[in-house]
């Protein structure tokens, strides 16, 4: 940190010929930030400007040309009863992983908000699920539990003392509860890290004061512990939320959409269309109302996230 | 400064960043610095090449004990390529490419196995004969398909020899990412190795009269079983009792499930009748049901381009595919390819249907390579016959052609190096490389005494492929063959997982409609109709139907 008196004036800087210098700063200030807006117009903004246009065109790999089509391609995905059942999947999905995945982080940050010996390797086991690829944790549950090499079936019938024939990749509901303990498996860790932080931040005399005063343990948490870490809680979900919406890799990995297209979510519906069957110019429509329906989760979640501070 | 500004300032500012702002490093600094570390990028960069280049590029050439099938038949490669026969297309190749020593070829193969052969074997002995390198570029099978096309598009002539299935031909060579052969073909190649193919295969890369490619990789279906069992007397004594008929090779789809059931009733948990790959986009749902939909007398198009998949053959199909499931391993439905030849090869299986590696693998051949230790050693070498799939009518199930692309910079090196490649003598060698998945395609394969001393029963396994070539049913070649096939296999899985087979069947049809007028129905008429034309297209007109059966 530069040395320099807070509500003093910045010592000020010698030049000769100041106007000068100071068109030449704002010439050498577009210079320097001219890499880093060239890359982001090249990489992200040029394509968000193509895909407009594609939007509107035949663009498949299996139809020659680019003729005009309207709006024929947004007809197609949302006349298109597999892109509706894919959208309510994903919901589904993504509100089940993240309830379940914020009800046990706080049971967890909870029981290691307390000092403890081992907390610290406890809590270096249980975040080590983050540092995984999705793909690895989709291939590593396929394998736990893919009949019949996979040992799930067995260990069930071992302790239920009869044999277990439940198809966990194909078989409804055990399909969907498959993809939700992988996603489970993982992602905890991650609302349990950012809540053991909320946690560790509420100031202990609040505790002790509440003893004091007699309040109960379910009232202390319900009427302290919450409302302090809700601004935690709110983040946690807000990141997950955004990241669960697109799930993918345990899907390509675990069931392939399948049976059917049950396990269709959005994000494998549009790879699907766009990199199986390269219909590009609908996956891009569907990519874009996919994009709108997300931005309003986000734009909701973003202006409950600034209340407080707004506040 | 308000306090929202004192808090941004005091958690925001480094000293440097301070520094840079009162303007202690000079602008001259600051030029000098992106100077070196511009430089720095650019001598990293050639620093690395090498090592980047050598990840890429093929690796040293391997090659087999001389004394060896596979070695011999490697010696043969190279000296067609170098002694002759001079009026040989592997000779002529070799002798034309010379001339663009110090090209380098861009290839794509399938990622994995496959690309093995051009890394070890093909692409380096090519840049011995010819001083022409190779880069390998390997792509998962959807990308095959894309990244060519992407590249055709922007124009980058990133690729010069193309690695694709006959069914995107059509798709390809109107769109211009492929180049035509014919030119090339009357310019260099000797016209017999054109007739060497088995007339399944012959016709593949042929579109609009014009031929686009050389087909590289006969991926025909087989059924495999087990000998031991369906020779166990105690079996053939039970079955004979239960049915009124000996124990045989099923011939029919209904007699395949009726075996599968004996023997797992018979055997299970130790051994179970069958087993199948049909896992959600494996792909084994879609080639299964194509085969016995054509063979229960099913057609894809009715004369008004309707699909007309929902029928009495598309019902007897699904409903004898789901008996099969009932009758095979446990968890037969969550299987893909490698998780069966698994099964297989641990002896838990007494039949399966798959691609010609089932039988090198059950012979224990491939296992040979460190490359394919993935798979389990075969505790079955020896045990295993070979057959025609029942129903009589396998499917050829994807396979290869070798293309070049239209965009190529060095078209006619690409195409001296497909030709050289699928030549005979060189191709041989490749499809018996033991870690490789390219499968015998031309006749000269199918009677080649090299490759039947690759293992005991390698002849009668050769002679089965070339048998069931004969009788053997093309995929669709037509545009939309993907969404076609993938239809095919989410109707399939939904009825494992209970749907009823008419409504899958019918939800199917709507779905192939929809794709046929998305892609234009006349159109679409039109492909289909050429694709009718092609040996292998129906039952009634597969190569042994039209008379042009290869017999060994």
């Amino acid at each position: 940190m530069a040395d320099v008196a807070l509500g003093e004036t910045p010592p000020s800087i010698p030049r000769r010929n100041l106007p000068s210098a100071s068109r030449s700063d704002r010439r050498f200030k577009w210079l320097l930030v001219a890499p880093a807006a060239l890359l982001i117009l090249a990489i992200s903004i040029y394509p968000l400007i193509f895909s407009i246009w594609v939007l509107f065109v035949n663009y498949d790999f299996q139809i020659p040309g680019h003729a005009f089509v309207g709006l024929k391609n947004f007809e197609q995905v949302v006349s298109d009863p597999v892109a509706r059942y894919s959208l309510l999947v994903t919901v589904v999905l993504t509100v089940s992983n993240v309830l379940i995945e914020l009800l046990l982080g706080l049971a967890v940050a909870m029981v290691m908000a307390r000092s403890f010996r081992g907390r610290g390797l406890i809590i270096s086991i249980l975040i080590v699920p983050l540092f995984i690829s999705p793909v690895v944790v989709g291939q590593a549950w396929a394998l736990l539990l893919q009949r019949p090499f996979g040992p799930t079936n067995y260990l069930l019938g071992q302790l239920l003392g009869q044999e277990v024939t439940i198809g966990w990749l194909t078989q409804f509901p055990y399909n969907f509860i498959a993809l939700v303990l992988a996603d489970v498996w993982q992602w905890t860790p991650f609302m349990f890290v950012i809540l053991l932080a909320g946690l560790t931040a509420i100031p202990p005399h609040v505790y002790e004061a509440a003893e004091l005063d007699g309040v109960g343990a379910w009232q202390t948490f319900w009427h302290i512990t919450i409302p302090y870490i809700s601004p935690m809680i709110l983040l946690a979900v807000t990141f997950r939320l955004l990241d669960a919406i697109r799930l993918f890799d345990t899907i390509f990995i675990m069931t392939g959409g399948g049976p059917g297209t049950q396990t269709y979510t959005a994000s494998f519906y549009l790879y699907t269309i766009g990199f199986a069957q390269f219909h590009l110019s609908r996956a891009t429509a569907g990519s874009w109302i996919f994009l709108i329906l997300t931005l309003l989760v986000i734009i909701f979640l973003v202006r409950r996230l600034l209340k407080p501070e707004a506040n | 400064m308000d306090d929202r500004e004192r808090r941004d300032f005091e958690a925001g500012l480094s000293e440097e960043v301070d520094a840079w702002l009162r303007g202690e490093p000079t602008r001259r600094d600051f030029i000098k610095r992106f100077g070196q570390a511009t430089g720095m990028l650019a001598i990293s960069g050639s620093a690395l090449s090498p090592f980047v280049n050598s990840a890429l590029a093929q690796a040293k050439m391997e090659l087999e004990n001389p004394d060896t099938p596979l070695g011999k038949a490697q010696l043969a490669a190279y000296k067609a390529s170098t002694e002759g026969p001079m009026d040989g297309s592997a000779y002529r190749a070799v002798e034309a490419a010379k001339q663009f020593a110090g090209a380098n070829l861009n290839m794509t193969y399938e990622a994995g196995l496959q690309a093995l052969d051009p890394r070890n074997f093909s692409g380096p002995l090519w840049d011995e004969l010819t001083g022409i390198k190779s880069t390998v570029v390997e792509l998962p099978p959807p990308d095959m398909y894309s990244k060519p096309i992407a590249e055709h598009i922007a124009g980058s002539g990133a690729y010069d020899v193309l690695d694709l299935q006959p069914q995107w031909t059509p798709a390809l060579a109107d769109g211009g990412v492929i180049a035509p052969l014919d030119d090339f073909i009357a310019k260099y190649m000797n016209m017999a190795d054109l007739d060497d193919y088995h007339p399944l295969y012959k016709a593949l890369p042929t579109y609009k009269g014009k031929i686009w490619g050389f087909f590289d990789d006969g991926d025909m279906f087989a059924l495999y079983y087990r000998k031991d069992i369906f020779d166990d007397p105690k079996l053939r004594e039970a079955y004979q009792a239960k049915f009124d008929k000996p124990l045989e090779v099923p011939k029919s789809w209904e007699d395949y499930v009726q075996v599968a059931q004996f023997i797992t009733d018979q055997m299970a948990p130790n051994v179970y009748g069958a087993g199948h790959f049909r896992k959600a986009a494996s792909p084994g749902n879609q080639f299964d049901f194509m085969q016995q939909y054509r063979s229960n007398g099913g057609v894809f198009f009715d004369e008004n381009m309707k699909a007309a998949l929902a029928s009495d053959a598309g019902v007897k199909t699904l409903e004898n595919m789901k008996a099969a499931n009932a009758a095979s391993i446990p968890g037969n439905d969550e299987l893909d390819a490698v998780s069966l030849w698994v099964a297989w090869l641990q002896g838990k299986v007494a039949m399966i249907y798959s691609w010609p590696p089932t039988g090198r693998m059950s012979a224990g051949y491939s296992q040979s390579d460190k490359a394919i230790s993935f798979i389990p050693q075969s505790s079955i070498a020896g045990k295993v016959g070979y057959a025609i799939v029942p129903g009589g009518h396998p499917e050829h199930a994807f396979g290869f052609n070798k293309a070049i692309a239209a965009d190529s910079a060095n078209l006619e090196a690409a195409y001296l190096f497909i030709q050289w490649a699928c030549s005979p003598p060189v191709s041989l060698a490749r499809c018996m490389l033991p870690y490789a998945l390219r499968d015998p395609y031309r006749i000269s394969h199918f009677k080649s005494e090299l490759y039947g001393e690759l293992f005991p029963s390698a002849p009668e396994y050769l002679a089965n492929l070339n048998a069931s070539a004969n009788v053997g049913l093309l995929d669709p070649i037509m545009p939309g063959a993907q969404d076609y096939q993938l239809t095919l296999d989410r109707m399939c899985t939904s009825v494992w997982a209970g749907t009823d087979p008419m409504e899958a069947l019918k939800t199917a049809a709507a779905e192939w409609d929809a794709t046929t007028e998305n892609l234009g129905a006349d159109k679409q008429k039109a492909f289909y109709e050429e694709f009718l034309k092609l040996p292998g297209s129906t039952v009634g007109n597969t190569v042994e139907a039209l008379g042009m059966a290869v017999k060994l």
